[in-house]
């Protein structure tokens, strides 16, 4: 099948996906504006926000995984979302509340905490050019320790109500009523994709390498600048409204970098559209499977992910072996 | 004559390591210079940061008079084409949609694949003998391929100076001479300013007009490379004793290593 036929069918099943979903599991009630109700406020906003979050992962992780020439490089992977989980535990802790134009103080820690984690990614990764895409995961592996930690000390010294808030919402879960989330979200999600969009012609030449990027041309500091930036905000926005849902960033752009190629003119639309429905599909299973009790979407995203990343990583040692 | 390339006091220096230092030399429109010396001697550095993928520390670097410091890298591209030292790193795509890549320096974010791109992709193709594997991906291509294709993606920029990074190090003898033989019809029929490095010292000096040796970043010999194979350089340049014959066809002088220690 030729690209175009594939993104026609991915668009398709997307659109399947957005209509059906808010009507799978039992609505128990025979009040006409009660069943209205529910869908429109709880339902439908729920599966909004698991397509915007779904596609903003994806392209975040799809963004990293050129950016670093490798397929294990995402966001979670490389500590930035446990940067993010760090900022809005903290402002939870604190019992802060504000917001700065509309935006609300939980995401604008969440962003803080991304910035400086991509920081010290970055960091890294300009400490020596030729820099193993090895040694860039483990020290991710000890970002994220290192973040895990300080959230684990912070739910410690926190009352039991802000100790399970943090919990809860560390679990990763897309359980909102209403649609002010969304709004917080979509505009940084937006932003996002847009900038992803603007420069899909950079990605592809970044993932070839920085020497043949600079040498065709791309101003890569800047590129990678504008792309940690925007990549921050986003996860950061996601990470505050949902927490920390794990591998959608890892599993998205791999599976349709499978079906579409590699050049981002395609794999762009493609991996936001496959992110965005995943993450309904997970989501309607969290609520579907045990219900009417709920299981947290980043376990069920986490459980599909784990063995995910064992394959990845066992088929490119095969490869490289 | 007008210089075509230039390049003054060039000095490369890094935290704690000085690469190269006090490089010049110019370059008439068609020159062919090869940068020979051995491992280590700031070679690749010396293209790198002609590409400006190495920062200079101190000198000047003028193509047509114009610094290429006040160049931005995206017009730098419509000057200079860059081919890498063949790596392990896997190119995950398809031959065609790589060398049309080579077209990045002349889009914007929305232009659209023009009548002139395409003219530029097929010329590439066709000069470089690309079109057998154009429908393949990059990772099951042959050394030999991968080379064609490297150097087409380079020409689609359509540049006036092209640099090569070892383009024949790990390809058999046969390969060897394909390749050698494209860069020579780029530079006599094209008119394409080649700047190669090579580890190639008989190629060196019989195909490319000038040679310069560089040794420990330093500029060891800078000469016409008719010239090379007389002067005491040439030992010194490898710390290598070398013997000389004649190739029985081409009656050009041919510098073997000496066997005696």
């Amino acid at each position: 099948m030729s690209r175009k036929s594939h993104l026609i069918l991915i668009t398709l099943t997307t659109l399947i996906i957005l209509v059906v979903s808010p009507s799978i599991g039992h609505i128990h009630t025979d009040n006409a504006e009660l069943y209205n109700h529910i869908l429109m406020q709880i339902r439908l906003p729920r599966v909004l926000l698991a397509f915007i979050a779904g596609a903003g992962l994806a392209v975040c992780g799809m963004v990293f995984q050129a950016m670093f020439h490798n397929p294990l490089a995402t966001p979670f992977t490389l500590g930035v979302a446990s940067g993010a989980s760090l900022g809005a535990a903290s402002y939870v802790f604190l019992g802060l509340s504000f917001s700065i134009l509309g935006i609300d103080g939980s995401s604008l820690a969440a962003f803080s905490g991304a910035l400086i984690a991509i920081t010290i990614v970055f960091g890294i990764s300009r400490f020596r050019s030729g820099f193993s895409p090895e040694t860039l995961l483990l020290s991710g592996v000890a970002i994220n320790f290192f973040f895990s930690s300080l959230i684990l000390f912070i739910q410690y010294l926190s009352n039991i109500s802000d100790s399970f808030r943090i919990l809860r919402w560390l679990m990763g879960g897309i359980n909102i009523v209403g649609y002010h989330d969304i709004m917080q979200l979509l505009p940084f999600v937006s932003v996002c994709i847009v900038t992803i969009l603007w420069l899909r012609r950079e990605l592809n030449l970044l993932m070839a390498g920085d020497d043949i990027a600079l040498s065709r041309g791309v101003a890569v500091k800047q590129v990678r600048y504008i792309l940690f930036f925007v990549t921050s905000l986003c996860v950061g926005a996601i990470v505050a409204v949902c927490g920390p849902i794990g591998f959608i960033g890892m599993m998205v752009p791999h599976i349709c970098r499978l079906l579409i190629g590699s050049d981002h003119r395609w794999l762009t639309p493609a991996t936001l559209l496959f992110g965005g429905s995943f993450l309904i599909i997970c989501d309607t299973l969290a609520r579907t499977i045990i219900a009417p009790a709920e299981i947290p979407v980043g376990v069920i995203t986490t459980l599909l992910g784990g063995p995910f990343f064992l394959w990845l990583l066992l088929k490119s040692r095969l490869n490289t072996a | 004559m007008i210089p075509f390339f230039s390049i003054d006091n060039l000095g490369v220096t890094t935290a704690n390591k000085t690469l190269l230092s006090d490089i010049r030399f110019t370059m008439t429109q068609g020159d062919y210079l090869c940068v020979i010396g051995p491992n280590g001697a700031g070679k690749s550095t010396l293209l790198k940061t002609i590409m400006s993928i190495v920062p200079a520390s101190s000198g000047t670097l003028k193509l047509n008079q114009i610094p290429l410091s006040q160049l931005k890298q995206k017009s730098l591209a419509q000057h200079i084409s860059y081919v890498p030292q063949a790596h392990g790193h896997t190119l995950f795509f398809k031959v065609n949609e790589f060398i049309k890549m080579g077209r990045y320096p002349y889009h914007s974010a929305f232009s659209d694949w023009s009548q002139t791109d395409q003219q530029a992709f097929e010329r590439a193709v066709d000069i470089t003998g690309s079109t057998p594997f154009l429908e393949r991906r990059m990772q099951t291509l042959s050394g030999g391929e991968i080379q064609r294709v490297m150097i087409a993606a380079a020409l689609c920029q359509q540049t006036p100076l092209l640099l090569l990074d070892e383009p024949t190090s790990f390809l058999d003898p046969h390969h060897q001479v394909e390749v050698h033989d494209l860069i020579l019809q780029l530079n006599q029929q094209h008119n394409i300013s080649v700047i190669e490095v090579s580890h190639d010292l008989n190629h060196a000096c019989q195909h490319s007009q000038h040679i310069l040796a560089l040794k420990h970043g330093k500029t060891l010999w800078y000469g016409n490379s008719a010239e090379f194979m007389d002067t005491q350089e040439l030992h010194q340049l490898y710390d290598q004793q070398f013997v000389f014959t004649t190739h029985p066809q081409s009656g050009a002088k041919v510098a073997l290593t000496s066997e005696i220690k």
